[in-house]
């Protein structure tokens, strides 16, 4: 994590600290303005089975491994002096203690060797959580903050969503760990720079649609003079959670699940985003959504993530990268030992969230489907009624809508009405809401072709009668001759409806690429979409079909029609 | 309207307009996508048609299944499968050659999925008018695809959503340099009448090619044109 940090700082910090000098003694009180109850309960009810926890009670000091060489959560003010959100936190982990607060500054390369030594109690020292370092050291759950990936961008852009991005030259810095994941998720064409400093160089000189990097070195650069007025809009992503460590013997210890219980409170209490917002960076959606998590109720009004009788936080409420298959049931685990066993990244099965969030797509395309399906036959029949009307600018008028609506593509459609008429509309206060803007379109273009297909059927009727006009109630002669071609164009709306997406209408497509832009799982989900897709699609045929074959005794099968 | 007090309507309709040639740059992209996704489609329809129209039984069971699965994918799901999936580069083995994909090859391999049911199922019909020597109704493919091919070229603007610099995709990067709302309709409006305007004339002149045909060859009437749409 730590490498991403700005290495003028690293520098600096180097020269003034030489290594990791203690400031013994340094006493820091709770931060000016923070506000937080502290639980009574948690402090009071401490067993006393950690060997750890005793020794900083009878020292009277917790011996705090933070950083100096990474602003904003562990540097160097102006005078010299350390401060950063991590400081804080350390303080009020001394102040819950009700013991001195001792800080030794630690690196990215010692920060977990000065813990196994034991010559430090607690390590806040932006330690990113892995597998491979919870066999080095026991890292405390929930964890307390998390870094990601965001774009820098001149004052004028317009970037407003990640996947404004998709195709577009983005700048990044060789070596980012993140940088042929991002161009993965996000369809991004990587221009890479050797240095930071190139690649922010590149963005003034708008060679680039922005540059990509750790937010938390983003926040640090948005702060300096030189680039006032830059910004970085888009939600943090690809977020790699941070963990407050202490020693691998304390793992279950009474130690552990105070500080686990402490970093909880945080969450709840709101005093990490109170920190967040304190030392001027970018709102995470990681404090937010784990605020909202944690803060959860359940039926009879005691908190949702509460401990088990193991010890353990209930699974719902842990990051799933690091729940085993063996430590929960249900779907849960059946998803979890599919990636444990196979690699297969089912995360609509094993996270709540995504599975949630996956069924109100898939109930919102078959929504969105049904409503473009009416759509198109109202908009067909009425076009069609209004074409053969009396008067003749009625007549053209349906003429001109009809050769609109087949001659241009219907994403551009969305776009005008939603965009070019919703400004328009705007200036009344009138919003247009998406689905409806995209139904419309859908039904507008695909009416055009149901029109088309009913005037020929009435074509065919005028040959006996001359005066024969399309009307409602004679519906039932019409539909034997037009009823194939109807079809037909219903199954291509039903084709087109995940164009929605586009406008950002949370459908199957677009919670799809959400789902697989935050977890990675691009190609099992492509899979199952597309699979999904081409289920829907050739049920709606049958469906069709039937009720066709229904309404139209002895209704050809439809396949072999010219 | 969301306008600068500086800039009346007419002002950002000339501005609109002077955005022109990039636009239509964009436009040559959209042709350039539907003339390849024509070409790639339209061979493999050729072969799905010759395969159902075939003697062994499994390689006509297979045409039929593939046509129905050319015809069932919905492309716009399909272009970004093939957006998110395909590498953008491939080394070819041995050689060591890189070839690069790019986004509009991969929208143009999209659409032609749709061309490949259109024509599997055309073709066929229209093969099997041949053998039986009534080629006056095998031609009428011809208007049929030309047709069809215009419903391409709308559909390329679908390409803009994973990033391919076409019409659509260019009134967006367009509107958001100029950074003025009152753009929108404008530009939008700008990319409709170029629809339109190309479109038209052409559809006009293939159904009117159609009909001739039709009462050329045909004694009876003809219902439209088969196949899904992209």
């Amino acid at each position: 994590m730590s490498a991403a940090c700005g290495m003028v700082w690293a520098r600096l910090a180097g020269l003034l600290m030489a290594g990791g000098l203690v400031f013994a003694g340094l006493f820091m009180g709770a931060p000016a303005g923070a506000q937080w109850v502290a639980p009574a309960s948690a402090t009071a009810a401490l067993p006393g089975d950690s060997e750890r926890l005793a020794l900083i009670q009878r020292r009277g000091s917790l011996v705090v491994g933070v950083k100096t060489d990474y602003p904003l959560f562990g540097g160097l003010n102006a005078q010299g002096e350390p401060e950063g959100l991590e400081h804080d936190l350390a303080a009020d982990l001394a102040r819950r203690l009700g013991v001195r607060l001792t800080r030794v500054s630690v690196t990215s390369a010692n920060r977990l060797q000065r813990l196994e030594e034991g010559s430090v109690d607690v390590v806040i020292a932006t330690l990113g959580d892995t597998a491979e370092r919870r066999r080095i050291a026991t890292l405390i759950e929930p964890h307390y903050y998390a870094s990601g990936v965001t774009l820098f961008v001149r004052p004028d852009s317009p970037v407003r969503e990640w996947s404004d991005l998709r195709g577009q030259t983005v700048c990044a810095t060789q070596g980012a760990y993140f940088n042929r994941e991002m161009a993965r998720r996000y369809l991004l064409d990587l221009q890479i720079y050797n240095l930071p400093r190139d690649a922010r160089l590149a963005v003034r000189d708008g060679r680039c649609a922005g540059y990509l990097f750790d937010h938390t070195a983003i926040a640090a650069d948005l702060r300096q003079p030189e680039w006032a007025g830059y910004r970085a809009p888009l939600p943090v992503v690809l977020n790699a959670p941070w963990a407050i460590a202490i020693s691998r013997k304390e793992r279950g210890s009474a130690f552990d699940r105070w500080l686990g219980d402490t970093v909880a409170d945080w969450h709840r209490s709101g005093f990490l985003l109170e920190r967040e917002r304190a030392w001027g960076l970018p709102a995470s959606r990681f404090l937010k959504d784990t605020r909202e998590l944690w803060s959860r109720q359940q039926a009879d009004g005691t908190p949702m993530c509460l401990r088990g009788i193991d010890g353990q936080w209930p699974a719902a409420c842990r990051n799933p990268a690091f729940v085993s298959s063996a430590e929960v049931s249900g779907l849960m685990q059946w998803g979890l030992r599919l990636r444990e066993t196979t690699g297969i990244d089912l995360s609509i099965v094993y996270d709540p969230e995504d599975r949630r969030a996956f069924g109100s797509g898939l109930m919102m395309t078959l929504g969105l489907t049904l409503a473009c399906i009416a759509g198109s036959l109202l908009v067909g029949l009425a076009g069609a009624m209004l074409r053969e009307a009396r008067w003749s600018l009625v007549r053209a008028f349906a003429a001109f809508s009809n050769v609109l609506g087949r001659m241009t593509p219907p994403l551009l459609q969305i776009y005008l009405l939603l965009f070019g008429i919703g400004a328009l509309l705007a200036e009344y206060g009138l919003r247009l809401s998406p689905f409806w803007v995209a139904v419309a379109c859908l039904s507008f273009y695909t009416g055009a072709g149901v029109m088309s297909a009913l005037r020929e059927a009435a074509l065919v009727h005028r040959q006996t009668d001359p005066d024969y006009r399309i009307h409602p109630r004679r519906l039932a002669s019409i539909v034997p001759l037009a009823s194939g071609a109807v079809v037909a164009a219903l199954i291509n709306v039903a084709k087109a409806t995940m164009m929605a997406s586009a406008v950002a209408v949370p459908e199957l497509l677009s919670v799809t690429t959400t789902i697989m832009a935050e977890r990675g799982n691009v190609g099992v989900m492509m899979n199952i979409v597309l699979v999904l897709f081409l289920l829907l699609i050739m049920a709606l045929v049958r469906l069709l079909g039937l009720i066709e074959q229904r309404l139209v005794q002895g209704a050809p099968r439809r396949k072999s029609v010219v | 309207m969301n306008l600068p007090e500086h800039q009346t309507l007419t002002e950002s309709l000339i501005e609109t307009l002077t955005w022109l040639p990039f636009l239509l740059e964009g436009f040559g992209l959209n042709l350039l996508i539907s003339a390849l996704a024509m070409l790639m489609g339209t061979l493999c329809g050729a072969v799905l048609a010759q395969a159902r129209l075939s003697r062994p039984p499994t390689l006509r069971r297979a045409g039929h299944l593939l046509t129905e699965l050319t015809r069932n994918v919905p492309t716009f799901v399909f272009l970004y499968y093939l957006a998110f999936m395909l590498p953008t580069e491939i080394r070819l083995p041995g050689g060591g050659e890189i070839w690069l994909i790019p986004g509009w090859v991969k929208a143009a391999l999209a659409l032609s999925i749709a061309v490949t049911g259109f024509c599997a199922d055309n073709l066929s019909l229209a093969l099997a008018a041949w053998r039986e020597g009534d080629h006056g109704r095998a031609l009428l493919i011809i208007p049929s695809w030309a047709g069809y091919g215009l419903i391409i070229v709308m559909a390329s603007s679908t390409a803009s959503v994973v990033g391919v610099p076409e019409l659509l995709s260019r009134c967006n990067t367009v509107i958001a340099a100029t950074g003025n709302t009152g753009m929108m309709l404008p530009v939008y409006a700008l990319a409709c009448a170029i629809f339109v305007l190309t479109c038209w004339p052409l559809i006009q002149v293939m159904d009117h090619l159609k009909r001739r045909m039709m009462d050329r060859y045909l004694r009876y009437p003809l219902a439209t044109a088969r196949g899904g749409r992209p």
